[in-house]
């Protein structure tokens, strides 16, 4: 078992791969747990859309893919905060026109190149295997601002997504607040687009924070830590189970693709897990102690964690 | 105690993109003392809460809240939210709820310290809440959250407290309580500015009144306020019956 968990990583693009993979999991696992508990899903969303013309635009010009994504990820974090204070417009409106209008931007620019559909590809779904040192130093470097500025702000950021009237009501400027999230948020899904790729980012920043949503009650960081848990863990399942499939099976496994979907599958499972042992929790108290959070109907069967 | 008023309102008008939604609303609100605003909903009650706290420029009119600005104050001033208009599946506890009142005390960066964990514990002491410090705020009860927010309040160490319909999903039991945790506060020099569709609470907890509809109908002491005839200026022909069976609504 162990043998299967290393084996797949003893060359060094692999390595690479992995530190790569661990360092998304862990940062998209503690940014997305703001992410959700402000219920920006959607506005990420859009996010990774927007980020799109950017890249294709450092693409065909042969710049930095980082670069491009970040300044059209910043235009965007700005340009969202911005209408969205207007009140004729719904957020849901100003990401829906946003996220279309610079998708389209990039389908655009990226079809000026000669290999059209291969750029594409890479574009949209990544190329975590083909991560170089200095794409491991970026996001590094992404991480650690990113996870200071957390850190630095979480009390703040808490009680804006918990109370936004009485963060104004103390005096803190929730816009302000907001901008700094949104820019987070746009950093990460920079840092990630190059491994897993613009339709992918979502599921780094997603899925692990709704997995530690389903496992805590009472406390944010330790949402925090168990999202940035399985977000490590998606990274590492994910390569070895690319590598297994590809090297032993001949299944050609997509690495980024595999990540998201071990992702997928690690919330079902916690999902399941989570659903059952109320389910047999509430069996084996009073009646009165049910917990109302679930409502489970038929039958359900028991399943160890 | 100071003699500063808490509160003091000459003439204030309030308008969102230039329509006029309060107008003329003029009073004073001593230390230690209790207004309740009365009117149906958009009858601007959440709109000059908000104007006391700085969140709503003035159309017209001045407004000084403890002899400062309402930004300046804003320290000194604690705001109570619906309880309902929380999440309660957040992830947070009834503790760290309390303790959000004094994040501006404590500042930027810094992590609560043993004196505002002990504040915060005091204040839930005060609301008999000491017991659920740990439990997830979104478990307890309707009036056991707002008893939590108003614990939040007195951790603030506030001198002016407004409260958004405190009453609203509350029963009886808890009213008493509530009534009992404002009453001290009030006894301790802390004002109050109450939001409320409850006339009978009005005349329990509050000394003055005012009742709005888009402008001031009349402010005062209860008694006077409350009338059958300033009722029918705010809410209509058919006040009484709209007073007495309206338990209370979100207009923010």
């Amino acid at each position: 078992m162990i043998r299967l968990l290393t084996e797949p990583f003893s060359a060094p693009y692999m390595q690479r791969a992995l530190v790569e993979a661990v360092m998304l999991g862990v940062l998209g696992g503690i940014v997305g747990v703001h992410v959700i508990l402000r219920r920006l899903e959607f506005m990420a969303d859009a996010l990774t859309h927007t980020v799109f013309p950017g890249m294709a635009a450092a693409f065909v010009v042969g710049g930095s893919l980082y670069v491009g994504a970040l300044v059209t990820g910043a235009i965007s974090a700005v340009l969202l905060t911005m209408l969205t204070r207007n009140r004729r417009v719904t957020s849901d409106a100003a990401l829906a026109v946003l996220l279309t209008g610079f998708f389209s931007l990039g389908v655009i620019l990226i079809s000026r190149s000669h290999s059209y559909t291969a750029d594409l590809t890479v574009l949209l779904f990544g190329r975590v295997l083909a991560i170089d040192l200095t794409e491991i130093a970026v996001t590094a470097a992404t991480g650690i601002f990113t996870l200071i500025v957390i850190w630095m702000l979480h009390k703040e950021l808490v009680l804006r997504s918990f109370d936004p009237i009485a963060a104004e009501a103390l005096g803190y400027r929730v816009v302000t607040l907001d901008l700094v999230l949104n820019v987070i948020i746009t950093l990460v899904v920079v840092a990630s687009v190059k491994a897993v790729g613009s339709v992918l980012v979502i599921a780094l920043l997603i899925t692990p924070a709704a997995i530690a949503r389903l496992i805590v009650a009472r406390s944010v960081a330790k949402m925090m830590a168990i999202a940035a848990l399985f977000g490590a863990a998606g990274g590492w399942l994910g390569l070895v189970v690319s590598y297994e499939g590809s090297v032993h099976h001949g299944l050609r496994l997509a690495s980024g693709a595999t990540i998201v979907l071990t992702l997928t599958t690690l919330f079902f499972v916690s999902l399941l897990v989570v659903v059952v042992t109320r389910f047999l929790r509430s069996k084996n108290s009073q009646p009165a102690l049910t917990d109302s959070d679930f409502v489970l109907s038929g039958d359900a069967f028991p399943v160890g964690p | 105690m100071s003699r500063t008023p808490a509160l003091e309102l000459q003439h204030v008008a309030v308008a969102y993109d230039r329509l006029i939604v309060l107008e003329g609303v003029t009073g004073t609100v001593a230390p230690g003392e209790s207004v309740a605003l009365i009117g149906p909903n958009g009858s601007g009650k959440s709109t000059l809460l908000k104007a006391i706290l700085g969140l709503v420029p003035l159309q017209a009119g001045t407004l000084s809240v403890l002899g400062q600005t309402p930004q300046r104050a804003r320290r000194s001033v604690a705001y109570v939210p619906q309880q309902d208009t929380l999440d309660p599946e957040f992830p947070v506890t009834v503790q760290q709820v309390v303790l959000m009142g004094r994040y501006r005390r404590i500042g930027w960066i810094r992590r609560p310290r043993q004196a505002d964990r002990d504040a915060a514990t005091a204040a839930l002491a005060q609301v008999g809440l000491a017991d659920q410090a740990n439990a997830r705020f979104g478990t307890l009860s309707g009036g056991q959250r707002q008893r939590v927010l108003i614990a939040r309040a007195i951790a603030q160490e506030s001198r002016l407290l407004l409260l958004d319909e405190p009453f609203n999903g509350v029963d009886s039991a808890t009213q008493v309580l509530l009534l009992q945790v404002l009453a001290d506060l009030r006894a301790s020099g802390v004002a109050i500015v109450m939001s409320t569709h409850d006339l009978s609470v009005a005349h329990i907890a509050c000394g003055d009144a005012c009742v709005l509809n888009r402008r001031q109908v009349a402010f005062g002491p209860v008694d006077d306020v409350l009338t059958a005839e300033h009722l029918r200026e705010a809410y209509g022909p058919n006040a009484l019956a709209i007073v007495s069976s309206n338990p209370g609504q979100t207009d923010v």
